[in-house]
């Protein structure tokens, strides 16, 4: 009987979760410009007048530049930090990596109004650059975990035995190093892309003359006529995420296979 | 005798407040297949990694083939390392993997994949080449590093466990051909290992440490029979010890009283160290005692006692006797022949002995 109940919580729950989601390119299809049931026919048109915004393309070329400078930072950034934490000890190693890893779980609100106030109190403007400094904040941590267990995979007698056989430190991080711990920044680049691409709060604070796509998107939920095209651009944007973040995760799979390690982290099951 | 390759020099090595190395020398000759044997932790790995460079000595000097090695890095050495996880790039394929230290090799493209044909036929792996790394079962892991270590040509191959992680048929067959390939290239080989067997079965030499110090530095034959302390006696296969006591010395030789066995008179070179506190006591290899079967003539000296359990391992029968007058029991091993009987438990037994194969430890 418990088995039962077990599962229909779980139904329940999974609906709850994905419904919402589900509706999206239901309505993005749908023929009316009302977003209420009974559905009218199905038309693509949604689609096509996306494709006739300019203000929307601007949006999004912003996005996209803001995502990839802030993955590859964040990217880089941890890089340097999950081989440090897992190569050294220092002093205070915990508390360093305990807050570097804190913006994890700090609301992204805070962030968003202390940054705000900063950017203004330095005198500085607002701009792309504010956006992606942010961004750099909220997706290194993940890029430090993805990175850390990807590092922490590999066995450093391979580098060493690399220098036994007469490479360089460099050579040897360009010819053992870097491929075996690729799949796990190939990860870090499209989560971090990813969650930049998505998110709000930040960019709502920081952004000046020139929105993100979110921000665009919210700027338009104010126009009911514009509302199914918001639905059309919301279901490539999911369909665009699930996509990255499978891809990554494949990444990072397969990058813990290759080194022979034992699956330690990762976001999805 | 050919000049030493490689010179250690009273190194020791500290991590933190840990001493792994307390002042360690040796000499170790061109050629030769050089065995370090020891308990866990007692620095094995630690030392092979001093002279591969990948640990500098706290003091101390490492010298290769003459020339001081402080600051030289692993890369620069003419030294190879077969690592005891065998750190085969994942990758890479086999050829990749033992061509990896030619890339810098002044050797043309054709040249180089010959040497890694001619390497990887030497450790009869010829025709693996393109095969993935994952694919190799341990004893080709490991046939892998020794083909990738030796296509360079070291003067010198660090080896730490290589056959510790293969079950033991394949250990005892690739003990076999370390032993043949070494003689075969002539490289100086430098084996790390925890098996006394193993070191006695492959070594030219053997230094024995304990707690990050060469106990005794021999050849297999003297350190299995002249042992220099009670521990190494202990740790280097079978020894029993009886209790004794010195009733006279001078340089002839040295009387003792030895529980069991009687009056002996032992050689002047023929004692050992005992262990710090303990009180002297004589050892004998169970190969040394020989049972009486029957009315076997008696050779040698004799003393009596009882068999008090039997372990048959087909070529050879391991007996544990409680010879009259002594604590506890001796091991004795006797080769089973066709005339021979396997003797049962509470069994009485005559024991032969001979007071040249004796040590005394004091
Ligand atoms: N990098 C290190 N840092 C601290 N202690 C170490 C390090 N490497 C080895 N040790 C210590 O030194 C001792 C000897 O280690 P090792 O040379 O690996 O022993 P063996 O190879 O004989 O088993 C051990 O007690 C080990 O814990
Ligand atoms: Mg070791």
């Amino acid at each position: 009987m418990k088995g039962r109940w077990l599962r229909a919580y779980t139904v329940l729950y999974l609906l709850f979760l994905y419904a919402p989601i589900a509706l999206l390119p239901i309505f993005a299809f749908n023929d009316a410009t009302i977003i209420a049931f009974p559905l009218g026919g199905f038309t693509g048109r949604w689609f096509v007048e996306l494709g006739k915004v300019p203000a929307l393309h601007d949006a999004a070329l912003n996005s996209v530049f803001i995502a990839a400078m802030a993955s590859v930072s964040a990217t880089v950034l941890g890089m340097l930090a999950a081989c440090a934490s897992t190569r050294y000890e220092f002093p205070a190693k915990r508390p360093i990596m305990g807050f570097i890893m804190l913006p994890l779980v700090l609301p992204e609100i805070i962030v968003g109004v202390s940054l705000l106030v900063v950017i203004l109190r330095a005198g500085l403007h607002l701009s792309h650059w504010s956006i992606i400094a942010g961004h750099i904040l909220i997706v290194t941590p993940f890029s430090i975990a993805i990175l850390s267990s990807a590092f922490a995979s590999l066995d450093r007698s391979l580098e060493e035995a690399a220098i036994d056989l007469g490479e360089t430190p460099w050579s040897t991080f360009r010819l053992v190093t870097l491929p075996l711990v690729m799949p796990g920044i190939i990860s870090s680049l499209l989560i971090g892309f990813t969650i930049s691409l998505d998110e709000f709060i930040i960019a709502f604070f920081l952004s000046g003359s020139e929105p993100t796509l979110p921000v665009y998107i919210f700027g338009q939920l104010r126009f009911p006529q514009k509302i199914p095209i918001i639905m059309a651009l919301g279901t490539i944007l999911v369909v665009l995420s699930i996509l990255l973040l499978v891809t990554a995760e494949y990444f990072r799979r397969r990058g813990i296979r290759r080194a022979g390690g034992q699956d330690s982290g990762g976001f999805l099951g | 005798m050919a000049d030493p390759i490689i010179q250690l020099e009273n190194v020791t090595k500290r991590f933190d407040d840990f001493e792994a190395l307390k002042g360690v020398s040796a000499d170790i000759r061109e050629g030769e297949f050089f065995s370090l044997l020891g308990p866990s932790g007692c620095g094995k790995t630690t030392l092979l990694r001093t002279i591969a460079g990948f640990e500098a000595p706290t003091s101390g000097q490492v010298r290769i083939a003459g020339q001081d090695m402080a600051g030289v890095p692993p890369n620069r050495r003419p030294t190879n390392m077969v690592f005891q996880s065998y750190a085969i790039f994942p990758h890479l394929d086999v050829a990749g993997n033992v061509g990896f230290g030619l890339r810098r090799s002044p050797m043309s493209a054709a040249e180089k994949a010959r040497a890694v044909d001619e390497a990887l036929e030497m450790v009869g792996l010829a025709g693996y080449g393109r095969r993935a790394a994952h694919a190799l079962s341990g004893g080709q892991r490991q046939r892998v590093a020794l083909a990738r270590a030796l296509v360079l040509k070291p003067r010198v191959l660090l080896l730490d466990e290589p056959l510790s992680a293969l079950d033991k048929k394949l250990r005892e067959q690739m003990q076999g051909e370390l032993r043949r390939l070494q003689r075969q290239v002539g490289i100086t080989f430098i084996l790390v290992t925890h098996d006394q067997e193993e070191a006695l079965i492959m070594s030219d030499r053997i230094a024995v440490m304990f707690e990050g110090q060469i106990a005794q530095m021999a050849n297999p034959e003297m350190l299995y029979r002249r042992p220099v302390s009670r521990r190494v006696a202990e740790f280097i296969g079978v020894m029993n010890f009886l209790p004794a006591r010195v009733t006279a010395s001078s340089p002839a030789g040295i009387e003792v009283e030895i529980a069991g066995l009687g009056r002996a008179t032992l050689s002047g070179d023929s004692h050992a160290e005992a262990a710090p506190g303990e009180p002297p006591s004589v050892g004998i290899r169970p190969e040394m005692l020989t049972i009486l079967f029957g009315n076997e003539p008696e050779t040698g000296r004799v003393a009596e006692g009882e068999v008090r359990e039997v372990v048959y391992y087909g070529d050879m029968t391991y007996y544990e006797i409680a010879i009259d007058g002594a604590p506890g029991t001796v091991t004795v091993s006797m080769r089973n022949l066709v005339n021979r009987p396997v003797l049962r438990r509470g069994e009485r037994t005559r024991i032969s002995w001979d007071e040249r194969a004796l040590i005394l430890f004091r």
